[in-house]
């Protein structure tokens, strides 16, 4: 043992770690040889150092993990200091990945953070290799499909190392869900996609021409004025003055048509789409998640299979689950997806069509068939040249039960269809 | 309106400051007015064990007012492995009380944080006022002794603070919120208040049924709100059918044919939304049935100058809901629909009036006048009003009768109430309890011969495998739930749980006694 172990100091959790439980698998080796895993070998990596991502740390280091990595991309803002504890208002501005890990360095002797301060995307699969679980806590879709998808690839079968247990958690005000993933055993991230709220998307001629609510003014503002007024310059929603032209801009046309209701506050959440967040929601998903880890690296009992979903409003509602694997899902599941279609529909119909799907929810992507090029994002020459595809029919590119594959940078996946028209 | 004239109006409204910036993602939730509730709070905890001070955590972060950490304790080294608000060996033999609140306090600079390193027996002993100036009492792992006087104190006396009271051992936990009466105005209601389209009110009605669709302009017509539509097509309907609504399934069937018939190009929406709201047109508004139980409430019959302004406001509407239409107060709070901004704004502004006279009539009910921003809020949020009554901590224990049923109806979850109420039982006279032991104590809480289900092995082995552990991941967990629970508590908004909440952490649940 390291040490720094003082004695006595993991008197609490030994008692689950010197003795089996009524549920614990038989295979559970109480004593040293867990304790030795846990403490010394056992490496660890969280994604995010935000709202769950600072409850992690801090659980991990308490249970007794020592070799923790963190990414994260963001610095450290105002509002993330409602709760999340291992920040203060002098590091406004920071790295959240290494200011969380120097916090629990220095609040739980022993314990070994290593941050990175960067994307997921910037590292590749011996990166991911190396670590006995990954746990997610993130607020971005797009994030965490693509880190199960990763590690869904990562899986040999040759080699049962190169299995990384996923334990994801999200949270949105009261309520929260936290799983558990095994990659090609259990269903993943994206056999679940269809689980999500649908985002609320204004038609752009409601925002245009017929606006009802202070939505609309914001959206209005920010998706047609911001534009047509400052041209190519990037809009920042993390720039005050950038919120506040919107706001201003806004409320002027609220007030032409006579709507009430424009905020700051509200434009501020709708450019950014703000979903309110608390400590103590995170605390119960982080602790979660945590404790799943934990079980998972001890054996010290069974863990979660493998969906807990969590409603604080109402009284404490919870619900847990056995998420199923989705035989067709493209991430995990090996077969294409079928998709019937109408005849007469063009390529630019067909990919409104994929973006609106809620289990696809794919931007932007470019679409082939095993022969030949539909239509492609990028790069621009060959943009262009598949443009004039977009007005022609699919019927007219692909065979009744023929295959389109459809990619898209933000995913590290390929989508495989079987289209039929009808 | 140019943009270049949209920069010149005088920003009503700048940045906000920094203390909404940064409580910005709560706000969204509990508004100001929870906001000051907490800030107005006072909280006294028992004990800096790792799941005390994982609740504090949650509520010192979105700014309570104070809190007291009570706590003659010092810091021994498992403590200072365990929790995350003391500094490793640094802290070992220190006040636990100090180290904690000095680690908490370092979370918000708007919170005042005290530690108070008496011991609870000696002020139950000495001081039992101690407690009147807190609003809420959390206690975790509490002797049960103390927790039975303390508990009976506060008890006594509903001016004294509510009771959280938390036990824990290993994977397994619950509380229990012991209060008097909970009254809450805003519950969050995920149910939206009724349009009164069956009982439209005379603009409305009036409006509705003046509109010449056949002559109307084509674009004005695809853009008529649904409720226009369902109010029009149901006073059709009425005066053709001896004024009843659609009844059968065959009448609704062709009331919503009638509906399609109103359209004059296949793709008109407005009318494709009123067919599918064409259920309220034959489903009568009332006063929802839990609104209408609030009027049986004692504190209504009993009602004086001084009753709480909650009951004031009960009572007149109770007398609001006597008068036809025998509903609700109207709100004005509109969904979204297919409509151009004129007819949606027109249609705005007829219930937005409406609502007004309904809140005059409300008010003229009222015996004793009450602030403004309260009435509004209740007329606002009336169908989702609640009035909860608490238990004594410990009654559930000391009836077997009702120990029992709870095992008969939700075996899981009263299994790991009654193994945390036999640790109690045994501990501290036997710190290290065996099974039998467990199972004996269990075994004397139910009534003789109870048997005892398959789900109690599991949780008492639990119980005998850790005894006295305080997990980090459990504490956490915990420490996230009591917090939620206590923050709807102080703001009186959402739902707080009513009975023990109980946790299982091997299989990942929660559950309710």
């Amino acid at each position: 043992m390291a040490t720094t172990d003082w004695e006595d100091r993991y008197y609490d959790i030994d008692q689950v770690l010197n003795t089996p439980g009524p549920r614990t698998d038989p295979a559970f080796l109480a004593g040293d040889g867990v304790k030795d895993f846990l403490r010394n070998q056992a490496k660890i990596l969280v994604i995010g150092a935000g709202g769950l991502g600072c409850e992690i740390l801090a659980n991990l280091a308490l249970t007794g993990f020592k070799d923790i990595h963190v990414i994260d991309m963001d610095t450290i803002d105002i509002s993330n200091l409602n709760r999340q504890f291992l920040f203060r208002q002098k590091d406004v501005g920071q790295p959240k990945a290494t200011v969380a890990a120097e916090f629990i360095m220095k609040r739980v002797p022993g314990c070994k953070v290593t941050p990175y301060f960067g994307k997921i995307q910037d590292k590749d699969d011996d990166y991911y290799l190396q670590f006995n679980l990954v746990i997610c806590g993130l607020d971005s879709v797009e994030a965490r499909r693509w880190m199960s998808a990763t590690l869904v690839n990562l899986v040999d079968p040759e080699n049962p190392e190169s299995l990384k247990p996923l334990i994801d958690g999200g949270t949105e005000g009261f309520k929260g869900q936290a799983r558990v993933i095994l990659p090609t055993i259990t269903s993943c991230y994206e056999c679940s996609l269809d689980m999500l709220n649908k985002q609320t998307v204004f038609p752009i001629c409601t925002i245009a021409n017929t606006p009802r609510l202070p939505e609309h003014c914001i959206e209005w503002a920010s998706v047609l004025e911001w534009p047509r007024v400052h041209g190519d310059k990037q809009k920042d929603t993390d720039d005050p003055e950038h919120i506040g032209w919107l706001y201003t801009v806004a409320a002027a046309r609220a007030k032409e048509f006579n709507i009430e209701g424009v905020t700051w506050a509200l434009t501020q959440g709708v450019v950014k789409n703000i979903i309110p967040a608390i400590a103590s929601t995170n605390a119960i998903i982080a602790a979660s998640c945590c404790n799943e880890a934990f079980k998972i690296a001890t054996s010290s009992a069974a863990y979660l299979n493998n969906y807990f979903m969590l409603i604080g409003t109402d009284g404490v509602y919870s619900y847990t689950f056995e998420h199923e694997k989705r035989e067709d899902c493209p991430v995990c599941g090996g077969e294409a997806l079928d998709v019937s279609i109408s005849s007469e529909l063009t390529v630019e119909e067909f990919i409104d069509y994929l973006v609106e799907r809620q289990d696809i929810q794919i931007k932007k992507p470019s679409l082939s068939t095993p022969t030949s090029q539909i239509y492609l994002q990028a790069p621009p020459q060959l943009e262009e040249a598949t443009r004039p595809n977009l007005k022609k029919k699919v019927k007219e590119l692909v065979s009744q039960g023929g295959e389109v594959t459809v990619t898209s940078t933000s995913l590290p996946f390929s989508l495989s269809l079987q289209i039929s028209f009808t | 309106m140019s943009t270049a004239e949209a920069m010149d109006i005088t920003v009503a409204e700048g940045q906000p400051d920094s203390k909404t910036r940064r409580y910005d993602r709560q706000l969204r939730l509990w508004a100001a007015s929870g906001q000051s509730a907490l800030e107005n709070s006072r909280l006294l905890v028992i004990s800096a064990s790792a799941t005390s001070t994982s609740v504090l955590k949650n509520l010192v972060l979105p700014g309570i007012g104070h809190f007291t950490i009570l706590d003659p304790a010092t810091v021994t080294a498992r403590d200072a492995g365990n929790n995350f608000f003391l500094e490793g060996q640094s802290s070992i033999g220190k006040s636990r009380a100090e180290e904690a609140v000095r680690l908490l306090a370092e979370l918000n600079d708007g919170v005042v944080g005290k530690a108070d390193t008496s011991s609870l027996e000696h002020i139950l002993d000495t001081n039992p006022a101690y407690f009147a100036s807190y609003t809420l009492v959390i206690a975790h792992n509490l002797e049960p002794k103390l927790l039975e006087r303390l508990s009976t104190l506060l008890w006594a006396d509903d001016t004294l603070p509510t009771l959280v009271a938390v036990n824990s051992a290993g994977f397994l936990g619950e509380f229990h919120i012991q209060f008097h009466e909970h009254t809450i105005i805003d519950s969050h209601s995920e149910t939206a208040p009724s349009l009164r389209i069956d009982k439209a009110f005379p603009a409305l009605y009036d409006y509705a049924t003046t509109l010449d669709f056949a002559t109307m302009d084509p674009t004005d017509h695809t853009h008529v709100p649904y409720v226009i539509i369902l109010v029009r097509a149901l006073a059709d309907w009425k005066s053709a059918h001896d004024g009843k609504p659609p009844q059968t399934a065959a009448d609704k069937k062709a009331f919503k044919e009638g509906i399609q018939a109103l359209k004059i190009k296949i793709d008109e929406e407005n009318f494709d939304e009123a067919e599918a709201q064409a259920y309220r047109c034959w489903t009568e508004t009332r006063v929802p049935s839990e609104i209408a139980a609030l009027f049986q409430d004692p504190q209504l019959s009993a009602l004086s100058p001084t009753s709480p302004p909650f009951f004031h406001l009960l009572d007149a509407l109770r007398q609001f809901t006597l008068q036809p239409p025998h509903t609700l107060p109207l709100t004005s709070t509109l969904p979204d629909m297919k409509a151009n901004t004129g007819s949606y704004i027109h249609l705005q502004k007829l219930y937005k009036t409406r609502a007004e006279e309904e809140k005059a009539t409300f008010k003229s009910f009222l015996a004793v006048p009450q602030d403004d921003a309260l009435v509004d809020s209740f007329v606002k949020n009336a169908h989702g009003l609640k009035v909860l009554r608490g238990k004594k901590y410990g009654a559930l224990d000391a009836n077997p009768a009702a120990l029992a049923s709870a095992l008969a109806e939700s075996p899981k979850a009263a299994a790991i109430h009654l193994a945390l109420s036999a640790l109690a039982a045994v501990t501290p006279a036997s710190p290290q309890p065996t099974v039998e032991e467990l199972t004996a104590a269990a075994q004397a809480l139910l009534p003789p011969g109870t048997e005892l289900p398959d789900e109690f092995s599991d949780a008492v082995g639990e119980v005998a495998r850790s005894p006295t552990a305080d997990l980090p991941n459990t504490a956490a967990f915990l420490g996230g739930l009591v917090a939620q629970e206590v923050i709807k508590m102080i703001t009186k908004q959402y739902v707080p749980v009513d009975g023990y909440c109980v946790v299982d952490l091997v299989e990942t649940w929660t559950g309710v006694v």
